[in-house]
């Protein structure tokens, strides 16, 4: 009894352990400003000595699509593969990091064999520092200020900006046309609490980066 | 009686067994339990959720989704590059200015989409105290938050 006992945990050891191979399982992609989407392709071969079946993937996001080798899930031994995920850059900006989990044969529901990573760097081209300008609630209205700095070889201009509220004034400085600016603002009253979207257009070609917002708050400390 | 004997009479047992709680109890229950000792950084249970407190509640689902049955009085913020992102951004903020605490749910009970959508409301940076609902909706659908609603 005891040997057919250790022979059956050893055959589950041996097939738990069983995986694909990836030659790259973490990938790190520079996507231009311009692209709508990007692709990364994980090639795998069945390094076992038994066939492999992917279940299922997950990328947990809506933002990546996970195609596998046009569809085909079932690997034999020494068969190869590949998994190809579009990253969708939306409305993503700066460093973004995915992760594609691949469910093999019995992986358990919530723990899937294999985990693939990706890491998208997409430029910035128009940042602000700091975002949000926060004042105290019955404290001093002086004014503060958000740097905004245009990406390195790139001019872009700043041809308005709006606040949603009349409670705070804005006051562009132009230190380097098309390549730095300061936004000042200054809140009228910070007795109540109050806030103010302020959106700067630019010339930026690229619809995504075109408008850039900010925000000025006064709340309670 | 040998070794296959027993394996093949414990085999029989186990199986009677099991038919039997099944005739009697019926398919096991498959609700969704959350675990708060198994709770990942910056989760929380529904059952944590205090009954009476001022939450924003975010759904980060599609907006068809969300319009068909999300919970009532949430706000919509997914990461869909149909949608505007400003137009969220410029929503939870005036939200959380009134309640600073905010509530994230996706469709998905591991859905990461919800932690990406929290992310984007801590860099807001307008102290707002946010949280990933474990469980997501189905977390909310169980716990008889979710009414019928076919127009919002």
């Amino acid at each position: 009894m005891q040997k057919i006992v250790s022979l059956w945990l050893a055959l589950a050891c041996l097939a738990h352990a069983a995986g694909l191979e990836f030659t790259q399982a973490s990938q790190e992609l520079n996507a231009p400003a311009d692209v709508a989407s990007v692709t990364a392709d994980f090639e795998f071969t069945n390094k076992s000595d038994k066939p492999i079946q992917i279940i299922k993937s997950d990328s947990g996001c809506s933002c990546v699509a996970v195609e596998i080798s046009n569809g085909k899930l079932r690997y034999e031994p020494g068969e190869s593969g590949l998994i190809r995920a579009k990253f969708d850059m939306g409305n993503f900006s700066g460093s973004v990091d995915k992760v594609i989990a691949l469910w093999l044969d019995k992986d358990p529901e919530d723990k899937p064999s294999t985990v693939l990573k990706l890491r998208v760097n997409i430029p910035v081209l128009i940042a602000l520092e700091p975002r949000t300008l926060k004042w105290d609630l019955g404290g001093k209205a002086d004014p503060q200020t958000i740097e905004i700095k245009i990406i390195k070889g790139q001019t872009i201009k700043i041809i308005d900006v709006k606040s949603s509220s009349t409670d705070f004034t804005c006051q562009l400085k132009t230190l380097e046309e098309g390549k730095h600016y300061q936004l000042v603002v200054t809140p009228g009253d910070v007795a109540s609490p109050g806030i103010a979207v302020i959106r700067i257009e630019t010339d930026c070609p690229l619809p995504k980066h075109k408008t850039q917002q900010a925000f000025a708050v006064v709340r309670k400390p | 009686m040998n070794a296959f004997a027993q394996f093949f009479a414990i085999g029989i047992i186990s199986l009677t067994a099991a038919a039997g709680t099944y005739l009697i109890k019926g398919p096991p229950a498959r609700l969704f339990v959350c675990d708060t000792a198994a709770l990942k950084p910056g989760e929380i249970c529904l059952s944590q959720v205090p009954a009476d407190g001022a939450i924003v509640w975010v759904d980060a689902r599609l907006r068809a989704e969300w319009q068909r049955n999300g919970l009532p009085g949430s706000v919509l913020w997914n990461l869909d590059p149909a949608e505007d992102n400003q137009a969220f951004e410029a929503e939870m903020a005036m939200r959380v200015l009134e309640t600073p605490r905010a509530i994230v749910y996706c469709g998905d009970e591991s859905c990461d989409l919800s932690h990406e959508i929290a992310q984007r409301i801590n860099a807001l940076d307008l102290g707002a105290d946010v949280s990933v609902l474990k469980g997501g909706w189905r977390a909310l659908s169980e716990a008889g938050r979710i009414p019928n609603l076919n127009l919002r």
